[in-house]
């Protein structure tokens, strides 16, 4: 996929995306990158994943704790608000029409 | 780049980007335990030390704001200071106060009269009108000069110590602690051998010296490189919020918007804090 455009479209969903995760169950950082990669949306870096996280928790929409790790150090766990699942229920019911209608107009156009 | 040292070079970055210790150790813990999960270079999965420390200031909402309203006694006060030179008028009526906590920066173009309100302020240079009252002890750092030329760091240290009432070892101390704040390290050169922007960093660090109440800075990060210039802009955040007052003279407005006072020189010569 044209990289570019990859990114513009991450830049746009990536933040609910993780709400979106976080729905499912708390969770920290590398495994959340781990599983947006197997949701096929490609490899996401840190650098991109954690400021996405920072300003999740700033605006209220996670909380987050710190858990000791298996023997290793501990890791920041990520948990949705209920501030963050009224934004999820919103915006997902908007991708839904906004997809639609982007679905919509790329069929058209290809089809015979 | 071993990931520890990109991991130390994140915490100074995010220092020099405002992000408070707390949170900087978090975001440090959290990126040193996503590479060990991921065993991806720091370069590859972050960036940069300093493209990271920026996103995450910048996601954060920049450098911690202090909350206003919280200040002390009066450290200056000038009252409708005029200036001029043979005929030609300077300042006319200028006025400015800064309390104990309050940063203000001098604005205006070149040729406004910054730098000269500034040494009527420090009593460097005498005004036609007007008053000043300092209340507390001074720290001045001019825009270039000031620095003599045939002694070495440490000697400026100990001698302006000295006019502070400082022991020499004291005062040397002090100055290598504020030195390295701004990631310089004194050696054995004399003034005259330092670059530009080294000078600017020793004069910075004897307009500190003694923790003075009231300091009087004169675009004093000529030469700095970006990373100094944020130091430098840290030193005078960790001043306010130590009580004291500081007064900048700047052409960068990047700046503005945290400061507390800022007087406008450029509407001819009559400036007005706001």
């Amino acid at each position: 996929m044209d990289q570019d455009r990859r990114a513009q479209w991450l830049r746009g969903v990536l933040d609910l995306c993780v709400l979106g995760l976080l729905a499912r169950g708390d969770s920290y950082g590398y495994e959340l990158a781990q599983s947006l990669q197997s949701a096929g949306l490609g490899v996401i870096q840190g650098g991109t994943l954690y400021p996405v996280l920072l300003r999740l928790q700033r605006s209220g929409l996670v909380t987050v704790y710190w858990r000791e790790g298996g023997g290793g150090p501990a890791r920041k766990y990520y948990q949705v608000s209920p501030a963050g699942r009224t934004v999820l229920a919103e915006a997902s019911g908007q991708w839904s029409a906004f997809a639609g209608g982007v679905g919509a107009i790329l069929q058209e156009r290809t089809a015979p | 780049m071993r990931y520890e040292i990109w991991l130390a070079a994140l915490t100074d970055e995010l220092r020099r980007h405002g992000v408070g210790p707390d949170l900087a150790g978090h975001v440090v813990a959290e990126a040193a335990a996503h590479l060990r999960d991921s065993g991806e270079p720091p370069l590859r999965a972050f960036g940069p030390p300093s493209a990271y420390a920026a996103a995450v200031a910048d996601s954060i909402g920049g450098p911690a704001q202090r909350a206003r309203g919280v200040v002390g006694p009066v450290r200056l006060r000038a009252v409708d200071i005029t200036k001029g030179y043979g005929r030609r008028t300077v300042l006319s009526g200028v006025s400015l106060t800064v309390h104990a906590g309050q940063v203000a920066a001098i604005v205006g173009a070149n040729g406004s009269g910054k730098s000269t309100f500034l040494r009527i302020c420090a009593g460097l240079t005498g005004a036609d009108g007007g008053q000043v009252e300092l209340h507390g002890t001074v720290g001045y750092c001019p825009q270039a000069g000031g620095t003599a030329d045939f002694l070495r760091a440490d000697e400026h240290f100990a001698l302006v110590g000295a006019g502070r009432g400082m022991p020499r070892g004291a005062a040397v101390r002090a100055g290598g602690r504020q030195a390295s704040a701004l990631d310089w390290t004194p050696g054995g050169e004399q003034a005259r051998q330092l670059s530009g922007g080294t000078r600017q960093k020793l004069n910075l660090v004897l307009a500190g010296l003694g923790d003075p109440d009231i300091l009087l800075l004169d675009e004093p990060y000529q030469g700095f490189d970006r990373g100094t210039y944020l130091d430098f802009w840290h030193e005078v955040w960790q001043w306010r919020d130590r009580g004291r007052a500081v007064v900048v003279v700047t052409h960068l407005l990047n700046q503005l918007d945290r400061v507390d006072v800022v007087l406008d020189l450029s509407a001819g010569g009559a400036g007005v804090a706001a």
